[in-house]
């Protein structure tokens, strides 16, 4: 499971590799360095030996990266779809089409009748610049994106707990001091494989690491004690090691006392889940508990790190505030090379729910509720605080509400159609819309229902600023020219700010002028950048968020000394486990739950349209237990239909004892009838607004030979 | 206006009814008191062996004082209610205060069963020094302050509470004697093979155990010299715990006219036949059954939390499905179901690891679980009880349900190709079957045919085995 050794330099010729960016796909945002091909083809992609977060080491999706930007199915010229068809229109048509249809929209059902839909996979001042564009331009409440879908649970946890929320606390180099890491639903060797040289690094220098996980991956068959959880039962489990962590006095009640607030009531809480009860609910075993509480706990380094699996839940705000808890009363969390720390996923996951894409905040973490972030904002956007709109729809919301409250999408990097929870819903309110905006360099599930295409730059195509699962604020790059059509997001959206009457709010040139205003509107704001600059970031392998000046260094480690609650102390949370919105029953007995494949990114928009990714995994296959196959009489190859309460899909079954015997896992990198969010139901989390992505209750609905 | 609620008892049960109810936002209808016999707030009494050892009654709180009334629930510390007037809607408490109520919960648990012993009490009909039982944190004080290294202690019985008292005692440095009035211990979760395991297990710990045996009287000139057992044997003790078991605590409620059985009877709302007045925990009878475990007791408060709050009014209560794990004396234990088979038809499959001291035993009923007990080794319990409490179909081949999916990892041999899986010594094979080159290298194992990356492993791996392979085969 050791992660990709880098290519030895000398193979490719050096003077073709000049430009130091980053990858376009996940969180880890990995280092590489790109250059004309001398023979006039494609840029060619090596990691960068000198980026110290990858050290060089690329999976193959960034290897293959280069592929998409030469793709034939490159979209070039905006379009119009008439009769159901894509026709080619100008630039101006295709804007003036969205602005008049917009205003229309706003004069007869209001402004928030105009949702907005952005990314985690936009750059920092894409995000800023969308998030104003909503709230500015087009004066809507309801702009939300897919990071909704991913770090809402996190980040709400995190800000509850600390006062603050950064995926990690610390830099992904402190993973290899540090002594023990429970690692919770991340399956890491294949979502962000790099990281794993930090983990061998770990662990060959004598650490251990647990991973809890219903499915055995390849990140838990190296761990030293693996935990095959029952899905939806990551908080059970959380508090059944503060049980036993109290049980048998391995807390540290000096750091309790000294540094948080609450723990009483979180004892009383924890006290309830006696080993019995968690076993009963988790399906872990009481000696397994006790090993793994006593090997966080007797260690001098510890860390708890998340991922998905124990996010992606209805109660995923609880379930990470109960690692937060477990973290927080053993006196991990701000200990050298230990604490609790989230794996962002998408690209600029972590920029991208801060700076106001969210359909309650604005930029740099501040609140739309709050009256005196209002203020601040609107004196650097120059316009009346009560102009803004307040807080509108969470993602799936506005994705329900599209039809009715909702008359036009504007979206802008997300393919929703196969990233969103019951997905036949989705569609069909999609499709119910008056105007559907893509935003996008390639078509897609979602532009499928679409009025009307915007083609975009590619990543390599234009410059600007990301945020990594570290919140390291990087440089992404200009390396190659955009074919002629397409442009760039920042210009699409002054052009329509143009069309509504505010394109001086809008006029910027590049994207260091976008961020330098960034920075104005964070300034004091908990993601503070105020201190950092393009040149700053290139003369430092990037810069950590808060950097509240000039001459700050940024901060790579947070939480030594004190927390961003008033008081400086983290808040312990008293969390009850709960049923998942739907749990198997009598008709539908078995848990269905998602993740990802190597090979494949996210909504697979992308990485399936690479070749060497696509032949590698072409289809989804439904993994399942022996037993469960031997009773349904699956072999591997048969194809299997599962339904769930919302939808049947057929899948090439998998058999392997990998998975537990009551729990049938896909991936959700496909869309139309391979979609495994077809199945997937619309819970939500009532705090995070996420949709419960890791468990929906089905059956085996038939088996085909 | 607010109804008054009264909880009885400030137990396990009370505190899991009031986490409960305020979960459902019962203090906007109600103004909710309890009635604690003990001063202190409630705790977790699992965790009493830990107070016995020597542990802060803190460590075990549940709810601290000041947790009640910072939730607007008034607590009655250390008031013990007297009778309930379920006509008037009232109950009066030992000192004779009267508090009025709209809904009244019995919450009152049980209390220590003490056989028919002579001598428990002194002559002058005080308890008599050095008796003690093991159910709350007082009692744990006592004989804590009691127990010294070198001194000796007799517990009687051999179930659950026995055993992990003796343990704690033993722990403490007494010379501990468990007698059981059994053949069997823990004859309640246990069969013989599993009792005997847990014998040795014990034994080995330096208890002693006598089986078959039963105290006929407590001896002593004022406190506690000796036990005298039926069969008259005189084992010498200065501290003699007893731990017998349960009975159900219904005095109040017989005397307030609320029916009674064994406990307090009620139906599937947790609801007695007298109106307004409700029964949870230990003191409930339902079914015919009484249970003394956590997890039905709060299967039934959330019930109860339900129907009081009408957060679903339809909310009902139809039993449990008991599981019983237990760490005694160091050797797991888990339980649930039947023991044995009870049917012609039911099957009985049995592992026995002897020199392990390892038992398992699975009683299978229509294909299905309908109960299994684990000594020893508890790895696979719960796979079990959740296939238990699913009802799911077995396997043909009933042991691979004990076939443990944790089993510790083998540490994997390192990938060369992360692409295709190929590892190092895959790779070193192909070459030492004649890849000498390496596109025949890819071609043979695909190592290098994904991204490509290790490519530059491959060719020093050529390097360094053809060397190998060539100088092996001139």
């Amino acid at each position: 499971m050791s992660a990709i050794p880098p290519i030895p330099l000398g193979t490719l010729p050096p003077q073709a590799l000049g430009v130091r960016t980053h990858c376009p796909y996940c969180a880890f945002q990995c280092g590489i360095l790109m250059g004309e091909d001398l023979g006039g083809g494609l840029p060619r992609i090596t990691g960068d030996p000198n980026f110290p977060v990858n050290n060089g080491q690329l999976c193959i999706k960034g290897w293959t990266a280069a592929t998409l930007l030469d793709h034939p199915r490159r979209v070039t010229s905006p379009q119009l779809r008439e009769r159901g068809e894509w026709r080619d229109a100008s630039w101006e048509e295709a804007l003036d089409v969205v602005a008049d249809k917009v205003l229309a929209i706003r004069t007869k059902h209001g402004a928030n009748a105009n949702g907005v839909f952005g990314s985690g996979a936009l750059t920092n001042e894409k995000a800023y610049l969308l998030g104003k564009f909503a709230r500015v331009a087009l004066g809507t409440a309801n702009i939300d994106y897919n990071g909704r879908f991913c770090m809402s649970s996190a980040a709400a946890a995190s800000n509850r707990a600390f006062g603050i929320d950064r995926g990690l606390p610390f830099p992904v180099a402190d993973i290899a001091h540090a002594e023990v890491i429970l690692l919770v639903g991340s399956n890491s060797a294949d979502t962000l494989p790099p990281i794993m040289q930090w983990f061998d690094k770990q662990k060959a220098s004598g650490g251990r690491l647990i991973v809890a996980d219903p499915r055995r991956t390849p990140t838990a068959r190296g761990a030293d004690l693996y935990l095959q959880l029952t899905p939806g039962t990551d908080l059970a489990l959380a508090n059944g090691l503060l049980y036993v962590a109290i049980e048998e006095k391995l807390t540290d009640p000096r750091y309790i006392a000294d540094r948080t607030t609450g723990f009483d009531n979180v004892r009383g809480v924890a006290l309830q889940y006696h080993p019995a009860r968690v076993e009963r609910l988790t399906g872990i075993a009481e000696p397994h508990l006790r090993q793994a509480a006593r090997w966080l706990a007797s260690a001098r380094s510890a860390m708890i790190l998340t991922g998905r699996g124990t996010e992606q839940h209805s109660k995923g705000v609880d379930s990470v505030h109960a690692w937060i808890n477990l973290a927080l009363a053993l006196g991990k969390v701000g200990a050298p090379h230990s604490g609790f720390g989230t794996l962002t996923g998408q690209g600029n996951g972590q920029g991208g729910r801060e700076h106001g894409q969210k359909a309650d905040q604005l930029p740099g973490y501040q609140l739309i509720e709050v009256d005196a972030h209002r203020e601040k904002v609107a004196k650097v956007w120059g316009v009346e605080p009560a102009t803004l709109p307040r807080k509108g729809k969470s993602a799936y919301e506005l994705l329900d509400s599209c039809g009715s409250e909702v008359r036009s999408l504007f979206v802008m990097g997300s393919n929703v159609a196969v990233a969103s929870p019951h997905l036949s819903r989705v569609e069909q309110r999609l499709k119910a819309l008056e105007l559907l905006v893509v935003c996008d360099a390639f078509h897609n599930e979602t532009s499928a229902h679409a009025h009307v295409f915007l083609p975009t730059f590619q990543w390599a195509e234009e410059d600007g600023t990301m945020t990594n699962l570290e919140g390291r604020v990087i440089r992404r790059r200009v390396v190659a020219r955009p074919p002629l059509g397409p442009r760039g997001d920042i210009g699409i959206l002054h052009e329509l700010a143009a069309r509504l009457g505010c394109g001086e709010k809008f006029a910027f040139r590049t994207s260091e002028s976008v961020f330098n205003e960034l920075r104005r509107a964070t300034a004091g704001a908990p993601a503070d950048y105020s201190g950092i600059s393009y040149a700053k970031i290139e003369t430092n392998d990037g810069v950590c968020w808060p950097c509240p000046a000039e001459d700050h260094p940024g901060t790579p480690r947070m939480f030594g000394d004190r927390f961003h609650h008033a008081d400086g102390r983290a808040k312990f949370f008293p969390v009850e486990h709960r049923a998942a919105g739907e749990e198997p029953d009598a008709e539908f007995p078995l848990f269905f739950t998602t993740g990802r494949y190597k090979e494949h990114y996210n909504s697979g928009a992308q990485t399936r349209a690479v070749g060497k990714l696509q032949s590698a995994q072409p289809v989804p296959r439904l993994e399942l237990h022996p037993r469960l196959a031997r009773r349904h009489r699956v072999a591997s190859g048969s194809r299997v239909v599962v339904e769930s309460r919302r939808a049947k899909v057929e899948f090439v079954a998998e058999v392997t004892a990998d998975i537990r015997p009551d729990t049938l896992f896909a991936p959700f990198h496909w869309g139309g009838r391979d979609a495994a969010n077809l199945l997937t139901g619309g819970a939500l989390d009532p705090t995070s607004r996420m949709p419960e992505f890791k468990l929906a209750a089905v059956r085996i609905a038939g088996v085909r030979a | 206006m607010k109804k008054r609620l009264a909880i009885i008892g400030n137990g396990m049960a009370a505190s899991r009814l009031l986490d409960e109810l305020l979960r459902r936002n019962a203090g906007a209808s109600f103004e909710i008191s309890v009635f604690g016999e003990e001063s202190r707030g409630a705790y977790n009494r699992i965790l009493l062996g830990r107070v016995l050892s020597g542990g802060e009654p803190d460590e075990i709180a549940l709810k601290p004082n000041d947790w009640y009334a910072q939730r607007g629930v008034a607590f009655h510390a250390g008031v013990r209610v007297a009778k309930v007037d379920p006509v008037a809607r009232r109950l009066t408490t030992s000192t004779g205060e009267l508090h009025p109520y709209d809904v009244c919960v019995f919450a009152t648990g049980s209390s220590p069963l003490v056989p028919r012993v002579g001598g428990l009490k002194s002559d002058d009909g005080s308890p008599r020094d050095g008796v003690h039982v093991f159910r709350t944190v007082d009692d744990c004080v006592a004989i804590r302050d009691r127990a010294r290294p070198g001194s000796s202690a007799v517990v009687v019985g051999g179930g659950l509470l026995g055993l992990e008292a003796a343990k704690a005692l033993c722990d403490l440095g007494l010379h501990v004697t468990v007698l059981h009035l059994e053949p069997v211990l823990m004859n309640a979760q246990l069969d013989r093979n599993g009792g005997e395991l847990l014998r040795r297990a014990i034994e080995k710990m330096g208890i002693f155990v006598r089986t078959g045996a039963s105290a006929e009287e407590v001896l002593g000139n004022g406190h506690v010299e000796a036990v005298k057992l039926r069969g008259g044997d005189v084992v010498p003790a200065d501290l003699v715990v007893f731990a017998c078991g349960i009975v159900p605590r219904v005095e109040v409620a017989r005397a307030s006219g609320v029916p009674v059985n064994r406990a307090i009877l009620v139906n599937d709302l947790l609801a007695t036949q007298v109106p307004g007045v409700y029964a949870v925990g230990e003191c409930a009878e339902h079914a015919g059954k009484v249970y003394g475990l956590v997890q039905p007791i709060w299967e039934q408060c959330a019930v109860l939390a339900d129907v009081l709050t009408g957060a679903n009014p339809r909310a009902r209560y139809t039993g449990s499905k008991v599981y019983a794990r237990l760490k005694v004396a160091g050797v797991e234990v888990a339980s649930f179901g039947v023991s044995d088979a009870e049917f012609l038809s039911d099957e009985v499959v049995q592992v026995f690891e002897d020199r392990r001291g390892v038992y398992r035993k699975l009683v299978v009923r229509d294909g299905r679980l309908a109960g299994a007990m684990l000594v020893g080794c508890a790895d696979a319990a719960p796979a079990l009880v959740q296939m238990f409490d699913r009802d799911e179909l077995l396997p043909p081949n009933r042991l691979d349900v004990l076939a443990t999916g944790n089993a510790p990892t083998t540490p994997t041999e390192r990938e060369v190709c992360n692409c295709n899986h190929v590892t190092e010594s895959a790779v070193v094979d192909a070459i030492r079957d004649g890849c000498d080159a390496l596109p025949a290298l890819c071609d043979a194992t695909r190592a290098g045919t994904g991204c490509g990356s290790c490519r530059g492993q491959l060719v020093t791996l050529l390097a360094t085995h053809t060397r190998v392979a060539s100088a092996a085969n001139s």
